[in-house]
């Protein structure tokens, strides 16, 4: 599991210093700090960004609004974002709802608060609402990565990463070529959200990354795949072998 | 050639008088009026009816010609119809139609006599004197039963007369002097003044002058007690003829001259009638004058009335209009009043909360000043263990006035209606987690119990600041209120549909039933301070009523003195449209 990239805009260092205290002790990382729209910009496209704090004022213009405005225009680009504000001012809200998915941040906030912006953040921009907050669910899942709530601390897993799932009533075991965990996830969304060219189910309780595939045994019901994990293929999915050779 | 002239006229003066002059309630016309009576229906019937005993003929004949049209009826109205045609056209002189009609009147109807009686007086007029004589015979015939008001005299008196025009005086004489016994015995003077004429004429014309004359002197002395002129004129005149063929020039004279008088008087009369007309014309124009007159005089009335009726109700208009403007100022003057009422209201509780907070800042910065000064004074002595509790001081304080400077910014913004006010789902249980993780520090100095049992399975529906406004402020007084030691729970209850109730419950001081209830009172002024030491402004407590009525939530409150309190939030679960 990784660590979350965080890029925090923000112009007044105090502010800064208490943020990047706070993710850090959260186990966040810093993928950078602009203190203007123009640097915001370098930063965001430049560097491997998860998710961004944006504060609304950048040296008293809302410039925080306009950078918002410009990454969500792009829709291969734009990441979930969180805005800090200490106003209440509705005129400028207003104009944030306007940036969908929307949520925000009330300075003075204290820890708890940030990192349940961040996870807000998260479900909205996925649209995978009520999933960190709930005890059924802990993971919301992108393109690229799921997104582990354990604990307090919110992870990242690279889905590429994957070699197989294995289903165990309400949780799913990951396995990655390093390590091996348990989240909490539905098999339905997994198979909804997870890309079907790549992840095939073989049985009941186990769905293959058919990249890290090595082998397949038919006789045996059995498929082996990279660091020599083997996973069982039964008879009814057993038109994955087809696919399998085409990918070969 | 005068002799005949006379004898014309005295038969026309004999017909008008078969069924009404003399006779108004005949047989016939009961008759009639008996059947009117029970055929009811036919209005047609009934109309004719009316109007021939009315003796207006044109009107009998359209509706008897109408009853007739309808045809398909019973006999006997038929008949009556035909009778009346008959006899209105023969009043009518056209004697044709007249005929026709009485010839087409079936033999069983009741009058059929009346109507051959009436055939006979036609075809006289006709001067058909022999058919007349068939017709008068008949009816003479007759029994006096079946006669039916049909005057015996009259029909004897016809014959004498058609026999007259023929020629044939004896048999004229015989029914005329048989007429004449029946009508002396009936003492009719007109008739019987026709009748004397009439037979003295017989005589005359065959020369018999011996007898005529006695009938024409009775003749002329019956004629003196009639008041018909026509009459006594012609009875001299038939007088002075008399006297002039007997050569008594005198006395003819005198009978002439009586006749000339006779026929002046007629004149007279017929002058009179003139002036009278004239007259009548005369005071009718005088009368249309003074009605014109009137008129006129109306209609400038009602050009006064009407120019009255105007102007009043243009004047009961403009003071509609100015009632309506007077009651729209005295309204608007109330609304001022009731607006004026109520930014006084404000301005008051501005007025106190400016001075309580500037009070409390005042204070605290102060504490915060005189802590200051005992830190440098231990830190020049090294004194570390002071140094640390004059800092937790120092926080403490310092968090204080921020939670009243936080309020005060809240309050503003609502007063001013400026904040961002969104309302959205959200679980409950991380909401307080999220304002409580704030006051841990304090929680574990004052050695309290905390515990957060909010189920995660609660959802509710507010604005997310608001509610942590809230939240923080109860908790701040919980926890200010509570003991050492004490314990502060959070939980809900779920027994409304539509509402989750979040209690905040400590085991603190409480307050007593006047904190309560006045806290509870719905109003804009600032609750006073009643300890000073621990109350704050009140603030905090009017700021969180106002947040929760802005949720569409409630509030409510347990408290026992020494006991604990309980504040009881309630929070909507459902999405309420308006309000928000």
């Amino acid at each position: 599991m990784d660590n979350i990239n965080v890029l925090i805009i923000e112009d007044k260092p105090s502010e800064s210093d208490a943020l990047i205290k706070g993710l850090q002790a959260n186990n966040y990382t810093i993928a950078g700090l602009a203190t203007n729209h123009k640097d915001a910009l370098s930063l965001f496209y430049n560097n491997k960004v998860d998710i961004v704090i944006i504060d609304i004022f950048l040296n008293g213009l809302p410039d925080g609004l306009a950078f918002a405005e410009s990454i969500n225009a792009d829709p291969n680009a734009s990441k979930p974002f969180v805005f800090l504000t200490s106003s209440t001012d509705r005129k400028i809200f207003e104009r944030a709802k306007l940036t969908k998915p929307f949520s925000y941040l009330m300075k003075p906030f204290n820890e708890l608060e940030l990192l349940y912006a961040l996870e807000l953040a998260f479900e909205k921009f996925y649209a995978q609402d009520d999933v960190f907050l709930s005890e059924e669910e802990n993971t919301v899942i992108s393109k690229e990565y799921l997104f582990v709530k354990k604990g307090k601390l919110l992870k990242k897993v690279d889905i590429s990463d994957i070699i197989y799932i294995e289903v165990e009533e309400k949780y799913c075991n990951i396995i990655t070529e390093k390590e091996k965990f348990v989240i909490l996830i539905s098999l339905t969304k997994i198979l909804e959200l997870f890309d079907s060219t790549v992840f095939c189910r073989t049985h009941r309780n186990f769905i293959a990354n058919t990249k890290k595939i090595t082998e397949i045994i038919p006789s045996d019901n059995l498929i082996i795949l990279q660091g020599n994990h083997r996973v069982i293929l039964s008879d009814k999915y057993k038109d994955i072998i087809n696919k399998t050779y085409i990918l070969k | 050639m005068k002799v005949v002239s006379k004898i014309v006229i005295f038969i026309f003066l004999l017909f008008p008088q078969l069924f009404f002059s003399q006779q108004n309630h005949s047989a016939f016309e009961k008759e009639i009026i008996a059947k009117s009576k029970k055929i009811m229906g036919e209005s047609n019937f009934n109309k004719a009816q009316y109007f021939f005993l009315q003796k207006e003929w044109d009107s009998t004949l359209v509706y008897s010609m109408k009853q007739l049209s309808i045809g398909n009826q019973n006999k006997e109205i038929e008949n009556f119809c035909h009778f009346f045609r008959g006899f209105s056209f023969k009043e009518k002189k056209i004697f044709k139609e007249s005929k026709k009609e009485f010839t087409s009147i079936s033999k069983d109807f009741e009058f059929f006599n009346h109507s051959k009686m009436l055939l006979g007086q036609i075809v006289l007029e006709e001067k058909k004197f022999k058919e007349a004589i068939n017709y008068f015979q008949e009816i003479e015939k007759l029994h006096e039963d079946e006669l039916l008001g049909i005057k015996k005299s009259s029909v004897k008196h016809n014959l004498g007369l058609c026999y007259l025009h023929l020629k044939e005086f004896k048999k004229a004489e015989h029914y005329l002097l048989q007429s004449i016994k029946l009508e002396e015995k009936q003492n009719d003077s007109s008739i019987l003044v026709g009748s004397y004429g009439d037979i003295a004429t017989l005589y005359y014309d065959q020369y018999k002058d011996n007898l005529a004359i006695p009938y024409f002197e009775k003749a002329y002395h019956l004629s003196k007690k009639v008041k018909n002129y026509q009459l006594k004129q012609n009875a001299a005149l038939n007088m002075a003829v008399v006297e002039k063929n007997r050569n008594h020039f005198a006395k003819a004279l005198i009978y002439r001259e009586e006749y000339d008088q006779w026929k002046d008087s007629l004149n007279n009369q017929n002058k009179i009638w003139e002036v009278a007309e004239l007259e009548k014309q005369f005071a009718i124009k005088q009368k249309q004058k003074e009605v014109g007159l009137l008129q006129a005089e109306n209609r400038i009335k009602i050009a006064e009335r009407n120019g009255f009726f105007y102007s009043s109700i243009v004047l009961l208009l403009l003071l509609g209009t100015a009632v309506y403007f007077y009651r729209e100022k005295i309204k608007t003057n109330k609304i001022i009043l009731t607006q004026k009422e109520a930014l006084d209201e404000l301005n008051d509780t501005k007025d106190t909360l400016f001075s309580i907070v500037s009070h409390d800042l005042r204070s605290s910065v102060n504490a915060m000043k005189t802590s200051n000064t005992k830190l440098r004074e231990n830190l020049a002595t090294k004194n570390l263990d002071e140094l640390d509790s004059l800092l937790h001081q120092n926080s403490a304080i310092a968090n204080g006035t921020y939670n009243l400077l936080d309020n005060l910014l809240h309050w503003v913004l609502l007063q001013t209606k400026q904040s961002f006010f969104e309302v959205t789902s959200m679980r409950l249980y991380f909401i307080v987690e999220l304002m409580a993780y704030n006051y841990l520090p304090l929680i574990s100095e004052k050695n309290l119990v905390f515990e957060n049992s909010v189920s995660k399975k609660d959802i509710v529906f507010a604005d997310q600041e608001s509610l942590k406004i809230i939240l923080r402020n109860f908790l701040d007084n919980a926890i200010k209120f509570s003991k050492e030691n004490g314990i502060l729970k959070i939980y809900t209850q779920n027994t409304n549909e539509d509402y989750c109730e979040l209690i905040i419950e400590d085991n603190g001081i409480g307050m007593s039933e006047n904190t309560r209830t006045s806290l509870l009172k719905e109003t804009t002024l600032m609750s006073k301070k009643e300890n000073a030491e621990i109350i704050g402004t009140g603030l905090g407590m009017q700021l969180c009523k106002s947040m929760i009525q802005k949720n569409n939530g409630k509030l409510d409150i347990e408290s026992e003195l020494g006991k604990g309190t309980k504040i009881i939030v309630s929070l909507a679960k459902k999405y309420h449209n308006g309000q928000y």
